[in-house]
């Protein structure tokens, strides 16, 4: 099932009790180069995933144990970030409401088209490779921020606010020369090439310091 | 005390007080007809005899005008021979006494004849003398000149009994006549001194002359009471009430039976939702894994190159689930129309039907890792059934075991099956597994339609089971607990004859319900 995916694709996981449904679902998954992990016990799929992994999860709503819309509530409490697509028998309009109020990025009927499920499956993977790149921006520029020294952290508040080096200098009462010279030190740990990159990636966490 | 116990005791209250006030009202009613008839016998009395003691004075009055021609004559002996038709006429007058003008009355009675005599010329009407009421006897004296007259009444013959209303001896009202303390009785009438209603009238008699008291008496016992009518009505009002408390039962009774006609339209129709639900679920496993594997195997097959080996594997499983899918609807078939299974029974071995079941499930008996017993007594005699319904039987009950076998490790699982001779001759085969066994409350509701312990179970399985033994005259029974898991057993009625085919049917594959 995995002839056409790489290691590095992205993984799904495939949950059902069912034996055959899963066969099947993770052969048409695996069609498109998407790798698929099948489980069929909730639970030990739960407890037991790759949470790291980049993909999506597919749970089926009807399931001995405990039931898809309860797994879904779990998952997210407990801070999985991968999309979830929910499959159902016989879907009630009621239980499509619950299952995107508890945070489901998809709701399909079985039996699911192919085109369907995989451009579902690939929009999930999308966003959740996004999703992890802006996570780990973010991240990074966190631990770059934290290099900071506490005057080159003021220096940097007032650049944000748009001051120039002669008014920041008169406001920190610093000499120029010294404003610029944090100024060379922001941009080098920042690892930012241009004033527009500094301000898009750090503003956020200006505004959040203290 | 209970509410129906309160509302039957107020319902009876009720009718002993409409029979009570009935029964009173019609002894009331009695009492008031026999009072109107005692007053009106009353009046008659009173108006006969006053009728009767008015003649007294008519014929005093006449007499008092025969004065005797001739003065001086003789007084007893011309009374005597004057007046001696008086009595002949009047039986109720004994004797006509006269004082001459000279006279006097006779000795005997001279002192009170005189009295009344004096008394009547004051009056100037006739007056009583020698009253003896007891004898039913008194004088009357009517002053005159010269001569004076005086009649000897018997009271007994003065009653008039061609015109009387009543019986005089067995009419229950005493009549007398009174007068200072004495006392002639008319007619005796009954005791008065009984218990129960009593009458008087006291009325004086239209002749001033003779102020005889004529009182009527009388007492209505309660025996006189109309006591079958009264009897009746309670009975009639009995009788009523059971039959409005009949009808009234009739009708909630009706009403009920209404109710639960439509809850069990309801129950029906939430039953067919359930199988609906139940069926959907069923047919949408394999329909999904059925267009998964066709899409897939389309998708491999346009790939350049095609992947024909996973493409046929594909191909392969979708056959695979569109025979489930089928296996379905039959199955749905199946349970809605009971198929006469009793008259396609025949003669099979039951050791071959059970070894097919297990055939099929093998690669289940593998994956999870139970390890199988099986023992068959030698010799078994064929059994009388329908092959794909015994095989259908037996197939739901291995996968019951498997599945009830899930929660315990792989290493204890064990499915038991023993085919052995029953003392009633029948043979009977028993699946038993090491699951955890199935609790007390369930036990009994466990051939219930929709009833499941199994999350997401229909309920139908055992159901099914049943119905299609009992379909061909075998039954199917859960073992009583013992030792761990839990052990059914079906037994089968057996047949002289040998079985048709060594094989029979062609094995159909049966999935059991959930």
């Amino acid at each position: 099932m995995t002839d056409h995916a790489t290691p590095l694709s992205p993984l799904i996981h495939l949950v059902d009790d069912d034996a055959a449904v899963r066969e099947g679902l993770a052969l048409l998954i695996g069609t498109v180069g998407l790798r698929v992990q099948a489980w069929a016990d909730p639970l030990a799929f739960a407890a037991g995933f790759d949470r790291a992994s980049i993909g999506a999860i597919v749970l089926d709503v009807r399931m001995p144990g405990t039931s898809g819309l309860a797994l879904l509530e779990h998952l997210l409490k407990q801070g999985v970030d991968q999309p979830v697509i929910m499959l159902t028998g016989h879907g009630t309009v009621d239980m499509c409401r619950r299952a995107f109020k508890a945070g489901a990025a998809e709701f399909l009927e079985k039996p699911v088209d192919d085109e369907v499920l995989l451009e579902a499956l690939q929009n999930a993977v999308r966003q959740h490779v996004r999703s992890r790149e802006r996570h780990q921006a973010d991240q990074q520029a966190r631990e770059r921020h934290a290099q900071l020294s506490a005057r080159e952290r003021e220096v940097l508040g007032l650049i944000v606010e748009g001051l120039t080096n002669k008014e920041i200098g008169r406001a920190l009462e610093l000499s120029p020369r010294t404003v610029e010279t944090h100024r060379a030190n922001l941009f080098a740990k920042l690892g930012a090439e241009s004033l527009a990159q500094l301000i898009r990636r750090y503003a956020a966490l200006v505004d959040g310091a203290p | 005390m209970t509410k129906a116990w309160r509302h039957r005791l107020a319902g009876l209250l009720l009718w002993a007080l409409v029979a009570a006030a009935g029964a009173g009202w019609l002894a009331h009613a009695r009492v008031e007809q026999l009072r109107a008839a005692f007053d009106t016998d009353a009046r008659i009395v009173h108006r006969l005899l006053s009728q009767r003691v008015v003649q007294h004075d008519a014929v005093m009055a006449t007499l008092a005008l025969l004065q005797p021609p001739v003065p001086g004559a003789v007084a007893d002996t011309a009374a005597a021979s004057t007046l001696p038709r008086l009595p002949s006429v009047y039986p109720q007058i004994l004797a006509v006494l006269q004082r001459p003008a000279a006279g006097a009355w006779p000795a005997a009675q001279k002192a009170a004849l005189d009295a009344a005599e004096a008394a009547s010329r004051r009056s100037g009407r006739a007056e009583m003398a020698l009253a003896d009421l007891g004898a039913g006897r008194y004088h009357l004296v009517l002053a005159g000149t010269p001569a004076s007259y005086a009649l000897q009444i018997d009271l007994a013959a003065t009653v008039p009994l061609d015109e009387w209303p009543m019986n005089p001896v067995t009419s229950p009202v005493r009549v007398a006549l009174e007068r200072a303390g004495q006392s002639f009785v008319v007619q005796p009438g009954r005791r008065l001194d009984r218990m129960g209603w009593h009458f008087s009238v006291h009325k004086l008699l239209a002749s001033p002359s003779q102020p005889l008291d004529v009182v009527a008496e009388r007492t209505v016992t309660p025996a006189e009471l109309p006591w079958w009518a009264m009897l009746g009505w309670c009975v009639l009002t009995a009788a009523l009430w059971a039959g409005a408390l009949a009808w009234w039962r009739q009708r909630v009774a009706r009403q009920r039976a209404e109710e639960l006609l439509r809850l069990g339209q309801v129950a029906r129709l939430n039953t067919l939702g359930e199988l609906a639900a139940g069926m959907a679920h069923e047919l949408n496993q394999p329909l999904t894994a059925l267009l998964a594997s066709t899409q897939a195997a389309k998708r491999l097959l346009g790939e350049s190159p095609p992947d024909l080996d996973t493409a046929f594997d594909a191909m392969g499983r979708a056959v695979e689930q569109a025979r489930r899918a089928s296996a379905v609807v039959g199955r749905l078939r199946r349970l809605v129309e009971r198929p006469d299974l009793a008259g396609q029974a025949h003669p099979l071995a039951l050791p071959a039907a059970v070894q097919d079941v297990l055939h099929l499930v093998e690669p289940e008996l593998q994956q999870r890792g139970v390890a199988l017993v099986l023992e068959a007594e030698p010799d078994l005699p064929a059994v009388l059934a329908e092959p794909v319904a015994l095989q259908q039987i037996v197939h739901n009950l291995v996968m019951n075991a498997l599945q009830a076998m899930e929660q315990v490790p792989a290493a204890e699982r064990r499915l038991e099956l023993h085919l052995a001779r029953q003392d009633t001759g029948q043979v009977a085969l028993t699946v038993r597994d090491h699951g955890p066994g199935i609790p007390a409350e369930a036990r009994e509701r466990l051939f219930e339609p929709f009833y499941t312990t199994r999350e997401g179970g229909l309920g139908l399985g055992l159901t099914l089971c049943e119905s299609l033994a009992q379909a061909m005259g075998a039954q199917l029974w859960l073992a009583p607990a013992a030792g761990r898991g839990a052990a059914f057993v079906l037994v089968l009625p057996v047949t002289a004859q040998a079985p048709a085919a060594a094989h029979p049917a062609a094995p159909l594959h049966t999935p059991v319900l959930p």
